[in-house]
């Protein structure tokens, strides 16, 4: 019995450690006070409101969900073909190839940025929006290629070799056969990539311009300037909606089977 | 598996291209102007920046909080998945969801909260003035023991699910045999635990320490200028001083620990299957 309890202590301990920081912020932005306070000076939900109506913020938040939407959806472009051919194919070079695309994960977000500003922006005159753009593409594009390749992996090839003998296309084979199978797979790598993408915070600290900027790095700035609370609030908004995005994601695909 | 080998090679070349002219290459045209000096190369650009004691500190700091992080997240790692293997299915489950949640969180978020738990009116300070334990706040904030917890919160996850996967794989006989045969609970750990789980507590602690040195935001938030760690070194360096040949140094140095770290991982992944 004892050895129960100091199991139930030990996990309790973590997860107060690991969730505890998440409660806490969701009161601190409940404040009724203009300082960051906990316990909180009486409740309101007035930082949640101001969250809302601060321009910054809105802009900011609209630029990292574009950034999130289409560039994991380029990601998932590039992405799908390439874990298609890897899985399918014996291309050559196919090591090479592998590690290429899997090299934005080891390099630290900041230094892809810094680059990107230094070579693209600056000299060739690419928007700041197209760096970033490019940049969440190229994050994103790892994890799509694992993710699909996986699910690709545990299909069976000779469904679609039988479609082919049958007479369908190659491209008809994989819209018809391949894809309605894999489409959970892609949905999953989707959502890993949106998550990933939408949470990046060093990768834009150097490409950020006038009225250029994404939610986090606007966070951030604003921490600088103010300690009122709402950065409590959105900070919580934005945990909450990761919670969400998570369970139903965990619902209806089984999410935590592709991450 | 298909034979026409082009069409498989057309397939996959956008992705490959793609990432290496718009990624790769200017990364490493970042990383070579480390070794150009007044347009000459040379590696005195790493000589200067080593003799620097801002720079030597920075960089024993980076290591020093990366290590310990590691270290603690092993010893808490292997408490807590030694307990959540132990539960039956469900709650197993619940648990080990609960440990990844955070993952998908905002790190920003999550950094914030050591704001209001560490900071001069926060909950540590408000129960330290409480208990008496000290007449003014203690600042904790923009200290490395503020870092060192932002850091843990961050990555302990990583540790948890590297040392769930590894214990899972365990045969269940081997602890109750060696307790029968006399084992204390300190020798089952060295002689049979930890053996058998090395592999998991070597990418646990990889993923860890690699989070912890390349990390920004936590030392950001919670060190600011007092604490500097290697990446914020780099973004003053570039944003106060122009400063590129030493980010280019700093990039190096952290990508090659990646890369390092990511080649073990391989290896241990490799000899695996």
């Amino acid at each position: 019995m004892t050895s129960k309890w100091t199991s139930r202590l030990i996990i309790g301990l973590t997860l107060t450690f690991l969730i505890g920081p998440f409660f806490i912020i969701i009161f601190a932005g409940m404040s009724a006070g203009d300082f960051m306070t906990f316990p909180p000076d009486g409740l309101s939900l007035k930082w949640y409101m101001k969250v809302f109506t601060v321009e910054s913020f809105r802009e900011s938040f609209a630029l990292s969900l574009f950034l999130a939407i289409f560039g994991t959806i380029a990601a998932l472009i590039l992405g799908v073909p390439a874990a298609y051919a890897i899985s399918r194919y014996n291309i050559p070079y196919a090591e090479t190839i592998k590690t290429v695309v899997a090299a934005p994960i080891i390099v630290p977000g900041i230094i892809v940025g810094l680059a990107l500003l230094r070579y693209l922006v600056v000299p060739l005159s690419f928007t700041v929006t197209l760096a970033l753009f490019m940049a969440h593409t190229a994050l994103v594009l790892p994890y799509a290629v694992r993710v699909v390749s996986s699910s690709l992996n545990n299909l069976r090839s000779d469904m679609e070799e039988a479609a082919v003998l049958l007479g369908c296309s190659r491209i008809g084979a994989f819209m018809r056969v391949v894809l309605p199978n894999i489409q959970s797979g892609v949905l999953a790598a989707f959502i890993l990539g949106f998550v990933t993408s939408f949470n990046q915070v060093p990768v834009s600290l150097f490409l950020s311009g006038p009225g250029v900027r994404t939610l986090p790095i606007d966070m951030l700035s604003y921490m600088e300037i103010t300690y009122d609370p709402s950065v409590a609030a959105l900070s919580a908004l934005l945990a909450l909606l990761s919670v969400a995005i998570v369970f139903l994601a965990e619902k209806f695909l089984g999410f935590s089977r592709y991450v | 598996m298909f034979q026409n080998n082009r069409e498989g090679l057309a397939l996959a070349l956008p992705a490959a291209l793609f990432t290496a002219i718009l990624f790769l290459l200017p990364v490493g045209l970042l990383l070579s102007e480390a070794f150009k000096i007044g347009g000459q190369w040379s590696l005195q650009g790493y000589v200067d920046f080593a003799s620097k004691p801002l720079n030597q500190t920075v960089f024993l700091r980076t290591l020093k909080l990366g290590f310990l992080v590691a270290l603690t997240s092993a010893i808490i790692g292997y408490a807590c998945a030694f307990c959540i293997v132990n539960l039956d299915g469900k709650n197993r489950g619940r648990v080990f969801g609960l440990v990844v949640l955070p993952l998908m969180i905002s790190p920003v978020a999550r950094t914030y909260a050591w704001i209001v738990i560490l900071g001069r009116t926060g909950i540590v300070n408000d129960a330290i003035l409480a208990l008496g334990l000290s007449d003014t706040p203690i600042r904790i904030l923009f200290t490395e023991t503020a870092v060192f917890l932002g850091l843990l919160q961050l990555f302990l996850p990583l540790m948890i699910i590297s040392l769930v996967s590894a214990l899972e794989n365990l045969p269940k006989d081997v602890i109750p045999a060696a307790r029968v045969l006399g084992a204390s609970w300190i020798q089952v750990f060295t002689k049979i635990i930890l053996p058998l789980t090395k592999d998991g507590l070597v990418m646990g602690g990889t993923l860890v320490f690699t989070g912890s040195l390349t990390a920004y935001i936590t030392p950001a938030i919670l060190g600011g200028s007092k604490v500097l760690m290697l990446e914020t070194l780099l973004y003053q360096r570039v944003n106060v001083a122009n400063d590129f040949v030493s980010a280019g140094i700093i990039a190096t140095i952290l990508i090659t620990m990646s890369f390092g770290a990511n080649l073990l991982l391989k290896r241990i992944a490799k000899a695996r299957s």
